[in-house]
């Protein structure tokens, strides 16, 4: 069963189309990726689905409530985590403040509240901080606190926006696992807003990518993986000029060269892990002394240049 | 026992507001400055009294004044914390959790307005309170007949215009809160509600007819001030509850 399904949800502020008749599915118990730059449309979706903003046109519905129809049913079973998360907390409440007062707001029964921000908190490695004012805690820990309150009243979708924007590298690693293991844990829907390629390729089963209002590509994370592995780049850095390793590359039919440099040159390899090492072979056999062989990760960017506007051009 | 929605969503305004540093300032010293002017213009011409005459005349225009005094100052500390729980909740990014909470409309509005009532109710109720035993304190000490401060004119301007007065400002800070940006924008539209109240201030002055305060025209003053303040209150709080509008407050930011 589909927990979440947009129908050409529309939403326009004046002149300007923030999203465009979006069409979605997302099955129950999934974590979804909405991927896209900045300004895309992201956001706005998420801030439809909870109800926050009111769509122009079209609709959706989450775990069957309709976003138009009943929005308080919608409320109720969605756990939010808003854009730039960590700066929603009441700063002069403590963190188990914040969590007991929307642990009430949402009607977690009273005698279950402690507990339940106990389990949370714990979970979550801030049971010792629980009563730092959240203004006063670290901004990793305050997005923390943040997914708990989303996680509070155990809601059947989790609705969270750029979840680890913000964090460093180690903080957002961490929020990714407890994405992961309450996924697993609880057989929660997720459906996460991010600009961050990486992150949705970890962490989600599928995907949809969002510009200028519109999904223009949508699928599982393994055919993602599929169209990125053709668009990945190798630098390969030699010694003595790229001349002949041009010249013995351009013989080589599972090779594009993207640029030469002074002694570097990039190309794409048509199926990777069964060419790489055929191509560093004939390399070494032709005499060429290969400093450096790396590959270079594909980035959204090149995504997009290759699916969307390289599509178009 | 568990509190209502609307209840736990004023205690927690309250409680934000009161971080704040000028609407701490304004609900402690708003509600202490109302009482402390009124006692203070009733008492100065008992301690220093001149003659007889002059003194009833003047206490004669002065207690019905204290009426409004007490009310004017009530209302500053709801539009003070009634600009600060809707539009500073969007201006500090707190209000869009709270809005993604399964709270009804109705439930998040009266919270709102329970987090300015309860505090300017009280602010009026216990200062209306304090001026009445020590001005009569006073009285009784410089050998005065006790008085009812503020007359019954003045409480009855009290415990009608007052509150209406009161979930007007809140009112109009709910049906502006999608259109300013800033809380300071806020205080001051909803603010100038306070006006309304200027009419029952002078109404003493205005009314002498001879040297002699004409209670009458006091009266008529404050029930005229009362409808106006009622007409508004069921005005507002009509408008503010039909165009509350998520969108448009999340559109704002």
């Amino acid at each position: 069963m589909d927990e979440v399904v947009l129908t050409g949800l529309t939403k326009n502020f004046g002149e300007l189309v923030a999203v465009s008749e979006v069409n979605l599915e997302v099955p129950e118990g999934t974590i979804f990726g909405l991927l896209g730059p900045n300004g895309a449309g992201k956001s706005t979706t998420i801030r439809l689905l909870c109800t926050l903003l009111r769509p122009s046109d079209g609709t959706a519905t989450v775990a069957g409530y309709d976003i138009i129809q009943n929005p308080v049913d919608v409320r109720q079973i969605t756990g939010v985590l808003p854009e730039e998360g960590n700066h929603t907390l009441y700063p002069s409440m403590t963190g188990y403040e914040n969590l007991q007062y929307f642990a009430r707001l949402y009607g977690v029964p009273e005698e279950e509240i402690d507990g339940r921000i106990e389990e949370l908190l714990t979970f979550m490695e801030l049971w010792d901080r629980r009563d730092d004012k959240a203004g006063q805690l670290s901004t990793g820990n305050r997005q923390r606190l943040a997914l708990c309150r989303a996680l509070l009243h155990k809601p059947k979708v989790l609705l969270l926006d750029e979840p680890t924007s913000a964090l460093d590298p180690v903080a957002a690693k961490r929020v990714r696992e407890l994405i992961l293991n309450f996924a697993k844990k609880y057989k929660q829907t997720f459906f996460i807003n991010s600009h961050n390629l990486a992150e949705v390729q970890r962490i989600c089963d599928s995907i949809a990518i969002i510009d200028e209002g519109k999904i223009v590509l949508t699928g599982k994370t393994t055919e993602l993986r599929e169209k990125l592995h053709g668009l990945q780049e190798y630098e390969i850095r030699v010694t003595g000029g790229v001349s002949k390793a041009e010249s013995v590359l351009k013989t080589v039919d599972y090779v594009e060269i993207q640029r030469a440099e002074i002694d570097t040159i990039v190309v794409r390899i048509r199926d990777p892990m069964q060419n790489n090492s055929k191509l560093m072979r004939k390399l070494l056999d032709a005499g060429i002394n290969i400093v450096e062989f790396s590959e270079e990760e594909a980035t959204l960017e090149d995504l997009y240049l290759q699916t969307i506007k390289g599509g178009a051009k | 026992m568990a509190r209502s929605k609307p209840m736990l969503v004023a205690m927690a305004d309250l409680r934000m507001a009161m971080q704040v540093r000028y609407v701490k300032l304004g609900i402690v010293g708003m509600g202490a400055l109302g009482p402390l002017m009124a006692i203070i213009m009733i008492s100065v011409f008992v301690i220093f009294p001149t003659t007889e005459e002059e003194t009833s005349l003047i206490l004669g225009i002065m207690i019905p004044m204290a009426g409004t005094l007490l009310a004017v100052f009530s209302v500053i500390p709801a539009t003070l914390i009634a600009a600060n729980s809707l539009v500073g909740e969007r201006e500090q990014d707190t209000l869009e959790p709270l809005l993604c909470t399964p709270l009804t409309d109705r439930e998040l509005l009266w919270g709102k307005t329970l987090s300015s009532l309860i505090p300017s109710l009280t602010i009026l109720l216990a200062g209306t309170a304090v001026v009445m035993i020590v001005t009569n304190v006073i009285f009784v000490l410089y050998g005065r007949p006790m008085m009812l401060v503020p007359d019954l004119a003045g409480l009855f301007l009290i415990l009608t215009a007052g509150p209406a007065i009161i979930l007007t400002a809140v009112s109009i800070n709910i049906l502006i809160s999608g259109k300013v940006k800033r809380v300071y924008e806020a205080y001051q539209t909803s603010g100038a509600i306070i006006l309304v109240l200027m009419i029952p201030m002078f109404a003493p002055i205005i009314g002498m007819e001879s040297g002699i305060p004409n209670t009458s025209m006091v009266w008529t003053v404050n029930i005229v001030t009362t409808l106006i303040a009622a007409t508004l209150m069921i005005v507002t709080w009509s408008l503010a509850v039909k165009r509350f509008n998520r969108d448009r407050m999340i559109s704002l930011r």
